[in-house]
Order: C-alpha cells, then sequence, then structure tokens
C-alpha cells in the first residue's frame, strides 16, 4: 500500500483519459477503488512501450496484462467488489467473458481494421504518440495482430472472406450491446449504486465507441441509441474523471449551469405572471376595461423584479 | 412445427474423440433430450469435414445440416422448440453471458491442455486424433490441428500460459458456476435450458475422461453441487442406461454405453 505504483498507458483524446479499451479498464478500476495510481501516459519521450500494455510497475514488480493487475490491486487492498454477493461475484466473471467473445472483435475491427478508420484516425494517432521510427512499424503490427485474432477466433468456415466475417462480428456486437442495456437498465452501475470490476470492464469497451469519432461509425450509431449505456459512460466521466462530457473545464460548465438556471427561473417567472393575468380575466369578466388598467399597473409592478434580476 | 426426420448427431469415432468434442457432442445431445426430440448419435472418423463449420457435433435432419450447439439452438427453436421461451430478458442475457463463459473458459482450457501440453499431446491427443488413418496421415493431420490450435491461443494470449494457471482459471470458472447455481435444482430455477445442457456437456467430460493427470477433474469434483448436477441430469435424461457413476471409471468404453 505504501509503494508508489505507476501505470504506465496509451494516452486519451476526445474527452477520454485513454484511447485504449485495457488501458481504460484499468484507469476506472483504480479510480472506482480509490488506488493512488501514477499514470504515465506514452509519447514520445517515454521509452518505447514494448510488449503489452497497459503496464503496472509497483517497486520492482511489473504487470501487465489488465486481470493480473486487478488482481494485484485486489491483493493491495484496493478492492471495489468489497460488497457484492458470490452469484454477484459469478455474473461479473461471465459478463466480461460475454464482452470478450462478442464486443471485442468488433472493437478490433472499429479501430485496426476498417480502412478508413484505420488510416485517417488510429495510426495517426498512434504513431504521434510513438518516438520515431517505432511509429512506423508499431501501428501496422497492432493491425496486424487484430485482424489475426478476429479471423482465428471468428472467422472458420462457413464465412470464407472478411466481409461476412465483418457482418457475423458487428451483428454479435449489436446484440450484445442490447444484452447490457438490457441488464443495465435504470440502475446507475451495474450492481447497485457503487461502481465495481465489472463498471470498469464495461466502460473500458463502451467509452472508445461511444467518443472516438471515426469516419466509419456503425457501432456508435447502435450505442447512441441506448440511452442508458451513453448515461453510464457519461456519469462515469464526469464523476470519476473530473471531464465533462463536452470538454469543457469545469469553471465554464458551472458558470453555464449558474446562466441556464436564471433563464429558467425568468421563464417560470413569466408563465406565473401570464397565469396570474387569465385568472384576473376569468374572474371579473364585466369590467374589462377597468381590468385592463390595473392588469398593466400589476404586470408594471410585476415585471419590474425580473427586469432588476436580469441585470447582475 | 415438429422435427419430422430424425435427427443424427455425428461425432467423431469411439476410438478417435478428444475431450473437448465429446464435450461439445454431449452438450449437444443432453440438449435435444431435454426437449425431448429423437435423435440417434452417429460416429464417423471424418465427421469434422463432413460438418459445415468445420466444428462436430452436428446434427442432420432430413436434409439440413446444423453445426455446432449455437446455430443447433436456434434451428430448434425455428422449428418450435425453445428451452429458454419462459426467461425474462435479463434472464436471457445472463444465460447468454454464462454460455460465452463457459465457451471462453472451460473449452479454451480444455483444448489447451489436450494441444498445448507436451505430455498429454504425445501420450493422448496424437494416438487418438490419428488412429483412423495410416502413417504417416494420422501424425500429419495431427500436427496440422495441432499448430492451428497453438495459433489460435497465441492469438487470444493462451500461449503465454502455464499449465498452472489455465487450471486455476477452470477452477475459477467452476467457483462462478457453483455459486450460480446454489442449491437450485437447475440454472435457472425449475426448468433446465441451453445453459444446462452445455454445463453438463463439459463437467460430464472432465469429470469421467481419464487423462494423464486428474487435477482436471479434481478441479470440479471440489464442488459439490456440480457434481450433483451432473448426476440428476444424468439420471434424468439418460436414465436409459444405468450408469451410476460420474466418477473416474475406466472412462471411455463406460461414456459409451452411456451415451449408446
Amino acid at each position: 500500500m505504501a509503494a508508489p505504483m505507476e501505470l504506465s498507458c496509451w494516452g486519451g483524446d476526445w474527452g477520454l483519459p485513454s484511447l485504449h479499451p485495457e488501458s481504460l479498464t484499468v484507469m476506472a478500476y483504480a479510480k472506482f477503488s480509490g488506488a493512488p495510481l501514477t499514470v504515465n501516459t506514452i509519447n514520445n519521450s517515454w521509452r518505447a512501450p514494448k510488449g503489452d500494455v497497459p503496464v503496472l510497475i509497483s517497486e520492482d514488480i511489473v504487470i501487465s496484462q489488465p486481470a493480473k493487475i486487478l488482481n494485484f490491486l485486489r491483493k493491495q487492498k484496493y478492492n471495489a467488489d468489497y460488497e457484492l454477493s458470490a452469484k454477484q461475484g459469478a455474473d461479473t466473471l461471465a459478463y466480461i467473458a460475454l464482452l470478450e467473445e462478442k464486443l471485442l472483435p468488433a472493437l478490433l475491427h472499429t479501430f485496426w481494421v476498417e480502412a478508413e478508420n484505420y488510416c485517417s484516425v488510429t495510426k495517426p494517432w498512434f504513431a504521434s504518440r510513438i518516438a520515431f521510427p517505432l511509429s512506423l512499424y508499431l501501428p501496422g503490427r497492432m493491425s496486424r495482430e487484430a485482424l489475426n485474432r478476429i479471423l482465428l477466433t471468428r472467422g472458420g468456415p462457413p464465412l470464407y472472406s472478411l466481409t461476412e466475417v465483418e457482418a457475423q462480428i458487428y451483428r454479435d456486437a449489436k446484440e450484445c450491446l442490447n444484452l447490457l442495456s438490457k441488464r443495465l437498465g435504470t440502475s446507475q452501475f451495474f450492481f447497485g449504486d457503487t461502481p465495481t470490476t465489472l463498471d470498469a470492464f464495461v466502460f473500458g469497451f463502451l467509452a472508445p465507441i461511444y467518443k472516438v469519432c471515426f469516419p466509419r461509425v456503425q457501432l456508435q450509431e447502435h450505442l447512441k441509441q441506448l440511452p442508458n449505456l451513453c448515461r453510464f459512460c457519461d456519469d462515469i466521466l464526469t464523476c470519476y474523471f473530473r471531464l465533462t462530457v463536452l470538454g469543457h473545464s469545469p469553471a465554464g460548465q458551472d458558470t453555464a449551469d449558474a446562466n441556464l438556471q436564471k433563464l429558467t427561473q425568468l421563464v417560470n417567472k413569466e408563465s406565473n405572471l401570464i397565469e396570474k393575468m387569465d385568472d384576473n380575466l376569468r374572474k371579473s369578466p364585466q369590467h374589462p376595461p377597468r381590468k385592463l388598467t390595473t392588469l398593466k399597473l400589476a404586470a408594471g409592478g410585476e415585471e419590474s423584479s425580473p427586469l432588476n434580476r436580469l441585470s447582475p | 412445427m415438429s422435427l419430422v426426420a430424425e435427427a443424427f448427431v455425428t461425432q467423431l469415432a469411439e476410438e478417435q474423440i478428444l475431450l473437448s468434442d465429446n464435450a461439445s457432442s454431449l452438450a449437444v445431445q443432453a440438449f435435444l433430450q431435454m426437449c425431448n426430440l429423437p435423435v440417434r448419435v452417429v460416429c464417423r472418423a471424418n465427421a469434422e469435414y463432413m460438418s459445415p463449420s468445420g466444428k462436430v457435433p452436428f446434427i442432420h435432419v432430413g436434409n439440413q445440416v446444423v453445426s455446432e450447439l449455437g446455430p443447433i439452438v436456434q434451428f430448434v427453436k425455428a422449428k418450435g422448440h425453445s428451452l429458454s421461451d419462459g426467461l425474462d430478458e435479463v434472464q436471457k442475457a445472463e444465460m447468454k453471458a454464462y454460455m460465452e463463459l463457459v465457451n471462453n473458459m472451460l473449452l479454451t482450457a480444455e483444448l489447451y491442455l489436450q494441444w498445448c501440453d507436451d505430455v498429454t499431446v504425445e501420450e493422448i491427443t496424437h494416438p487418438r486424433y490419428g488412429s483412423p488413418y495410416p502413417w504417416p496421415l494420422n501424425r500429419i493431420l495431427s500436427y496440422q490441428k495441432q499448430w492451428e490450435v497453438r495459433r489460435k491461443m497465441k492469438a487470444i494470449g493462451w500461449a503465454g500460459k502455464t499449465l498452472e494457471q489455465v487450471l486455476e482459471d477452470v477452477d475459477q470458472c467452476c467457483q462462478a458456476l457453483s455459486q450460480r447455481l446454489g442449491t437450485q435444482p437447475y440454472f435457472f430455477n425449475k426448468q433446465p435450458t441451453e445453459l444446462d445442457a452445455l454445463v453438463f456437456g463439459h463437467l460430464f467430460t472432465i469429470l469421467t475422461t481419464q487423462l494423464t493427470t486428474d487435477e482436471l477433474s479434481e478441479k470440479v469434483k471440489n464442488y459439490s453441487n456440480l457434481t450433483a448436477f451432473c448426476r440428476r441430469i444424468e439420471q434424468q435424461y439418460f436414465e436409459g442406461h444405468d450408469k451410476d457413476s460420474s466418477t473416474t471409471v475406466a472412462a471411455r468404453s463406460a461414456k459409451r454405453s452411456l451415451l449408446r
């Protein structure tokens, strides 16, 4: 617990702390469990990433895969699953398996295999964060590995061409998103009000799909039709990562809120005023001219106060 | 509409079949029994090549051929038999998630044990897999299959795992299944579903297959509700043949008499 822990992982953009699903999962879990983690994003000046990313370094121990990193954090007493029952723990494992089998191939495809996306967004982004000359080689290798993984795990007969495999994996991914949405329902996190490992994994997989702007975005469009999952991602980003969904700084967001409040108050006042006028009209219909004069006075009296309030 | 023609479940020949294929085949048989559909098991040495997806088992109904549990479940559902109609949406999501867990962990662990653990490969897998063919074809085919499986393991990151880590993963998976099952007779209350069939197929095969070591079956035996679950399904759906053992007897011949 006293040993400082450093996490080196890919950086973020488009309002996310990281673009890489596994890095995002580990960061989210660290926030949920309160683990003090210094995050070093890989950029040009950092030493070249070798092997797996994210990597957790604590004194002399180096751990590389998300599941192992999470285990290590739990052993250090940073446990986000403390209040889960045994059955919920079992459900966590099952849903993580579902994510890996059904959603991950489509995620990999969107990022690394889809030609337009890869050439216009992914490759330049990653290449800009790796030192030359590795930046010429490493994104290509990651792309080949992703394609390999998709074809080996999902590409057996009778799906003989990449387009058929693509169709199948996107169908599976959309079904997986629907299942997650049904499971989440209207609650804030998957197991009640506190986030757990499963929330970290789901967030890690969903947030890149949700936020990164690609030219080909069929998965993102499907995700946007599931408002509870979008709300889930936004909640975690605002609450745990202090990044607002619009990308403004928190101070800017506060003034925007204050303005919104003032405007709402003004609208409410005006609608109250209109209601009062209606009531007065209805109560005494036989003296319309007199009523009008009194109305004017009343209106004048009423309107002065919001006018006062308008000028800060 | 009911399945008019007889369904054949085709699997690899008795002396040839391996742990993982047997598990999948037993899962399909259990599922069809649970749907009360009559089924015959037929063994062929070239079943893998006959199958439309390259994987056993597959069913042959009339002039249609469907392979693997997922598509078979959908095919049977299209014909009007379904085990999971009574579940609500959240339960269906859970069932799919647990089926993926079994495929992801148990099936991959079985494949790892059969094809990436050198001792098992030499003593059991190579002799069995190539047994219907003459030399050198038997060696060539088994090396080819081994190379394919090892490539897949490398792609999903299991190549770097040691046997102990794989067994730990199996233990974790069994623990999750045991906790989900609890004291209920089936995973979703009183009615069996395709998840029960899948879990039964894998666990029963692990429990009754003799390998070079007993570690895998020991992991499963640690969870008494899982062994009771297997025994219950065996008695209920395969009861025409009185086998009372899900313990490690001379496993393969015992299994055969059970399935026939």
